[in-house]
């Protein structure tokens, strides 16, 4: 029983920071109308720059500062590059994102190295927690992840930029004429897209490793949680992340964490073809 | 093929299309002509292990046919065409290793295992278009994979399923096998080249029309009385035929099959060829495979990190060259056939408009 407790307290803080890196998977999706395969590995950027920033400065709380900013920085710089010049191309899209996928992996590979490291959590020892020692820093990231999803669904609602988001996803042409800076909008959210993948891989980096190929596992459950939540439906993802995550968990302690992954694959393709607009869909906006 | 001569009234007796045409039937006999005689041709300029890539190119490029077939000619984008790939390769290996079939019944056994797969999956993934289609292609690969994963004691998991070559035909005490690398070659040119034909003259006739039209406006099809469902639901099940017949030929060749097959990176760079050589056209897939594969040879002995190169390529295609290196070499022969007159390379720069769906002619 406390092996199950402890699986599924892992998944439930899984989930919330599979949380972050979805809704950056979801904006980019709703506002840009990318399915954009290269998100895993703009997780994978950020746990591998918090790898580097630890090691020169042995300072996580700097790197959990630097690497989203980071991100930001070079979702901006992609979206201007490899965005733009293939706007409305949807198929392309996906294409373009394939090789930006195998670009940002090969790069890693060629300066981080081929070979997974760890990277040592910045709060350390255990606390008793129903019975089991459970690792602090996990619930440290946890806490972490939900002041970084209450930020952002802040952000989202009452900042200006927010609000302009939702408004250039309602109806691009009349945020247009009302003087929104659409494409600017664009190229902002793709880099917070990237941003929020960028912070999820930092505070993943000390309970996974760090490794060049980690973006290729984290991606098709990353679209799970966007499918099942709602295409578009922001806290729809949100929810569906923790609520999979905890799932595969529970199922994890019972049998191989393929079987977990293979049922919500299958709930995934039951979503897709039955209720395609997710299955919270008319419960948010 | 793909490249006729354009209908409509002539102008002079060769009008810059139908120059356009004649210089792609060339090209097109060029490339056959080259392939059907690689073995004899290949060890005079460089050495033996260059055939082995050839046959490489050929099976590979009848994956990334199938992806265009699907998406060049019906406009659905599959990321998932590597389940049928994979079917195919475990139809054989599994036929030959674990029930002791022989060479023709472990072939066919792999291509009946493709095709059944993708009438099952396809029967609910053609249900969707675009966006939804490209998912749930990659979600029924991945279900799939993991399952031939957990499986190991089949498939032999992440390691594959290696298993003896059966002879080919055996009289009395001779038997004649793909040991022969040589008959490999050829058997592998045949078969693939007998999938091109096929595929040529799927697509001149009114089914391939068909497919075009849903292609170009699904509702206008639907409207003249074509069934979109089953006209969809056929095409991807030729393709999971094609991509099967690829995937129990790679069986064959390299003697064995892994899960690694399956993963959708796999899928995704039959995509990444069909389009970067062309997608819409019968030979720009063989093109982009091709270039692609030569290049992954060629540069990965210099240069560990060469997929950084490919990556660039993919988006440079993507970016200037949407039509692929066939629509790019079309608008440059039309230029030089008829430097004013060449409303194909305006289409070209057209990004916005064209999303890459139509052919390259």
């Amino acid at each position: 029983m406390d092996l199950v407790f402890a699986l599924a307290i892992n998944g439930l803080i899984w989930g919330l920071i599979i949380a972050l890196i979805a809704l950056g998977l979801s904006i980019i999706f709703g506002l840009l109308d990318i399915i954009n395969l290269a998100h895993g590995d703009f997780f994978m950027v950020g746990t591998v720059l918090a790898w580097f920033i630890v090691q020169s400065t042995d300072n996580f709380w700097l790197a959990f500062i630097l690497v989203p900013i980071i991100g930001l920085l070079l979702g901006a710089v992609i979206q201007k590059l490899v965005i733009v010049p293939i706007k409305g191309a949807a198929a392309l899209s996906i294409v373009a994102t394939f090789g930006l996928s195998i670009i940002l992996q090969e790069t890693v590979r060629a300066t981080f190295g081929p070979a997974p490291k760890r990277l040592l959590p910045p709060v350390e020892g255990t606390i008793p927690l129903f019975g089991i020692d459970y690792e602090l820093y996990r619930l440290v990231a946890a806490v972490i992840s939900i002041i970084c999803l209450a930020a952002f669904f802040l952000f989202l609602h009452k900042a200006k930029l927010g609000t302009w988001m939702r408004a250039v996803r309602h109806d691009p042409e009349t945020a247009l004429a009302l003087g929104i800076p659409v494409q600017r909008i664009y190229t902002i959210t793709f880099a917070i897209g990237f941003g929020m993948a960028a912070l999820g891989g930092v505070v993943a980096a000390p309970i996974t490793t760090v490794d060049f190929r980690a973006g290729v596992d984290i991606l098709p459950f990353c679209f799970i949680a966007v499918i099942i939540g709602g295409l578009g439906n922001l806290q729809g993802t949100a929810a569906a992340a923790v609520l999979l995550a905890f799932m595969e968990g529970v199922i994890t302690a019972f049998a191989d964490p393929v079987v977990a992954r293979i049922a919500s694959l299958l709930f995934m393709s039951a979503v897709l073809l039955v209720r395609p607009q997710g299955i919270f869909a008319g419960a948010t906006s | 093929m793909s490249n006729a001569a354009p209908t409509g009234p002539a102008r002079s007796l060769r009008t810059p299309e139908q120059k356009l045409a004649i210089f792609n039937r060339v090209l097109s006999a060029a490339l056959i002509l080259f392939f059907a005689s690689a073995p004899l041709i290949l060890p005079l300029v460089t050495n033996n292990f260059w055939i082995g890539i050839t046959a490489e190119i050929m099976m590979w490029s009848l994956f990334a046919a199938s992806v265009n077939l699907l998406f060049g000619y019906t406009g659905l984008l599959s990321f998932g065409q590597a389940l049928y790939f994979g079917a195919g390769m475990y139809g054989v290996a599994i036929g030959v290793a674990q029930i002791g079939l022989g060479f023709w019944p472990a072939f066919g056994f792999g291509i009946f295992c493709s095709i059944f797969m993708a009438l099952v999956t396809g029967s609910l993934a053609v249900r969707l278009t675009w966006h939804y289609f490209a998912i749930i292609t990659v979600v029924f690969s991945l279900i799939f994979y993991f399952l031939a994963l957990t499986m190991s004691s089949i498939t032999g998991g992440d390691d594959g399923l290696a298993f003896q070559l059966p002879p080919m035909f055996q009289f009395g005490d001779t038997e004649i096998s793909l040991t022969n690398s040589t008959l490999q070659y050829y058997f592998i040119f045949i078969v693939v080249g007998l999938c091109f034909f096929l595929k040529w003259r799927l697509l001149a006739s009114p089914f391939g029309r068909a497919l075009v039209a849903i292609r170009e406006n699904d509702v206008r099809a639907e409207l003249v009385g074509i069934n979109v469902y089953m006209m969809r639901l056929a095409s991807f099940v030729i393709s999971g035929f094609f991509a099967g017949v690829a995937g129990a030929l790679f069986a064959f060749f390299g003697r064995y099959a892994s899960t690694s097959y399956m993963f959708y990176h796999v899928s995704g760079e039959a995509v990444v060829w069909a389009i970067v050589g062309g997608a819409g056209t019968l030979f720009g897939p063989v093109l982009g495979t091709g270039v692609l594969i030569i290049i992954r040879e060629e540069l990965s002995l210099y240069w560990d990190h060469y997929l950084l190169l490919v990556g660039v390529i993919i988006i440079l295609t993507v970016i200037f060259a949407p039509k692929g290196l066939t629509g790019l070499i079309n608008s440059t022969v039309l230029k030089i056939v008829a430097p004013k007159h060449n409303p194909d390379t305006e289409a070209q720069s057209n990004l916005a408009d064209d999303k890459a769906r139509q052919p390259a002619e």
